[in-house]
């Protein structure tokens, strides 16, 4: 009994629903300031993976000197553990890990640490981490 | 009355081995420990011999699988020689944490599946409660293959599938290969077969990469990466 409590236990905290992002409709402001104003440097749409639908759009900004990715007027279909990935190729290999998915819907702003080239990293990702799964790709131009 | 004598010598020393407990202490072991993101369930065989006057002392071998599993577990850099400061046998336990040369493998979903040889001491402190420690000393693994994450110097690059190596050893100074489980435990007797154990754990899981290596700052290439687990548990074993 002990052990099927504890295996029951396990596998309770380590699947599925708690490790999905949150569904809940985001709306974080974009950069208006002058610095950054309407101009993305950066823009593509999303197109689905072979794991998950992600529909909208990627952009990066630069707000005093630092970047931003946005996910504009996303919808994405949920799953365990989803990162956003700033990456050189489509299917991850090098990449930034910008943190988890805010939410599956809505308009959401990531940091970006550092100067990455965006000359290499030319992919937006939305990535499955846990099992290495390509939910949606936006390039990068 | 020589006769007497000897007569009650006998019977004094066959008293005396009568109520002294068996030379031999066998037992089937299952054991289940948890800690955080990560558990392990341990089945075992354990043949120890009685040691000391009054066989209060225990120390013998057994054989040991240990499945191991967790979600999301960070792997650093396992050879010793950079992981540590030294890797001279006893010196060991005050040797330094070498973190510069650390880097770390998420390793997404490890399992590991580890058949040992083990080591097992123990003392009895009464026909009811012992004390112990245990450790594996050699054996094979096997495991899933795992996706995981490779951060060195704040870049981050994908495996697509580390696995655990097959061969286990023990080592002095940090130097052990594989994965190798050891055990802290308390343990009492319900009755003459069946006995329970609260267990402090002490796993190291070993993961490999493949394709993506770690460059340690003295060039060598790194493909070796551990997760020491600390997790606490309970077992229950039968007597033979």
């Amino acid at each position: 009994m002990f052990f099927l409590l504890l295996s029951i236990g396990f596998l309770v905290t380590s699947c599925t629903k708690q490790n999905g992002a949150p569904e809940t409709t985001l709306n974080e402001m974009l950069p208006t300031d002058n610095n950054a104003g309407s101009n993305a440097k950066y823009s593509g749409g999303f197109n689905n993976g072979p794991f998950g639908t992600v529909t909208g759009n990627a952009r990066v900004y630069l707000k005093d000197g630092k970047y931003i990715l946005a996910l504009e007027g996303v919808a994405i279909s949920n799953g365990p553990d989803l990162h956003v990935y700033l990456s050189k190729e489509l299917q991850p290999l090098n990449f930034i890990d910008l943190g988890k998915l805010k939410s599956t819907n809505g308009t959401q702003l990531y940091d970006i640490p550092g100067n990455p080239d965006f000359a290499a990293y030319t992919y937006a990702l939305v990535h499955c981490q846990q099992y290495n799964h390509l939910f949606g790709s936006a390039a990068l131009k | 009355m020589i006769l007497f004598a000897v007569l009650l010598t006998c019977q004094a020393i066959l008293h005396a081995q009568a109520i002294q407990p068996p030379r031999i202490n066998q037992f089937a072991d299952i054991a289940g420990t948890i800690g955080s993101s990560e558990g392990s369930i341990a089945a075992s065989f354990v043949y120890n011999w009685r040691l000391g006057k009054k066989r209060k002392w225990e120390a013998g071998l057994g054989l040991r699988n240990t499945s191991y599993f967790g979600t999301k577990k960070e792997f650093r850099t396992a050879p010793g020689r950079l992981a540590r400061s030294t890797t001279t046998p006893f010196v060991i336990v005050f040797a330094g944490q070498e973190t510069q040369n650390w880097d770390t493998l998420t390793v997404q979903r490890p399992f590991i599946n580890s058949l040992n040889l083990s080591a097992n001491f123990g003392y009895h402190f009464n026909e009811k409660w012992s004390a112990g420690f245990n450790i594996d000393l050699i054996g094979f693994s096997f495991g899933r293959k795992s996706s995981a994450i490779l951060t060195s110097n704040g870049i981050t690059r994908t495996e697509p599938a580390a696995f655990t190596p097959s061969f286990n050893v023990l080592l002095t100074g940090d130097n052990d290969y594989g994965s190798l489980n050891s055990e802290f435990f308390l343990k009492y007797k319900l009755s003459q077969r069946w006995g329970v154990r609260a267990i402090y754990q002490f796993y190291f899981a070993e993961y490999k990469t493949k394709t993506i290596k770690q460059t340690a700052p003295d060039g060598t290439l790194v493909d070796r990466f551990r997760n020491k687990a600390n997790t606490y548990g309970a077992g229950l074993s039968y007597h033979f």
